[in-house]
């Protein structure tokens, strides 16, 4: 997770040096009087680059696909939510020592 | 056994599962779901950004946004592992769930990137 995470955040770091080096060409095209017809190859290679990137990075990062049939691998186990009803304190814990640190108030 | 009451997760005893209509977690799909949605989300909004640096205008652009939709598409049904069916109980899911909520945040963010590059 932390590293899909870091790839996803060097793919937009990458598009967003890509969108600064498109508005700089656009400066000099301006400076020469063309045409804006695209951006330059290497900035299309680094929106591919980073497009690569942040696909991998939405592919990995939200979590994996879990089984939705009962009888697959994993949904073995029925788990029911904590509730409270079902919650019993009266069990054989008692018999424990207390593990009581018992320090004196100043 | 599961109770009547739990909301969580929708089991039946496997006595029942051969002559019922297929059943399924629902808690499961509803994660699945989830997680396609933040990766339709986020890949509209990527593409949106591209869009917008290419210097798209028009229909080229929506173009652009179904060409990006069906990578994160067939990118969804290779995460599955080409079983779509133990994941997903229909295959419309996988490839149109997000479809026009992505359209939005796309249009927003192609306009977004396309006048900070090309226009200011």
């Amino acid at each position: 997770m932390g590293l899909g995470f870091m790839i996803g955040v060097f793919g937009v770091l990458i598009l967003s040096h890509a969108a600064y080096s498109t508005i700089q060409y656009r400066g000099l095209l301006k400076i020469m009087e063309e045409e804006f017809s695209g951006p330059p190859m290497n900035v299309v290679l680094e929106l591919l680059l980073g497009f690569f990137f942040c696909i991998w990075a939405a592919l990995t990062v939200p979590g994996n696909f879990l089984s939705i049939h009962p009888e697959s691998e994993e949904n073995r186990i029925v788990s029911l939510s904590a509730n409270l009803d079902f919650m019993i304190f009266n069990h054989r814990a008692k018999v424990f020592p207390l593990e009581i640190d018992m320090k004196l108030k100043h | 056994m599961a109770g009547h009451g739990d909301s969580s997760s929708s089991q039946k005893k496997s006595s029942e599962v051969m002559n019922d209509v297929p059943t399924f977690s629902a808690e499961n799909l509803q994660n699945n779901m989830k997680v396609i949605y933040y990766s339709r989300t986020f890949m509209s909004i990527i593409g949106g950004v591209i869009a917008g640096i290419l210097g798209f205008t028009g229909f080229m652009g929506f173009i652009f946004y179904f060409l990006v939709m069906a990578v994160t598409s067939i990118g969804l049904i290779a995460k599955s592992k080409f079983s779509v069916h133990s994941y997903f109980d229909s295959w419309n899911r996988i490839i149109l769930d997000g479809f026009m909520g992505g359209l939005m945040s796309f249009v927003l963010f192609w306009t977004f990137a396309y006048d900070i590059v090309h226009i200011f």
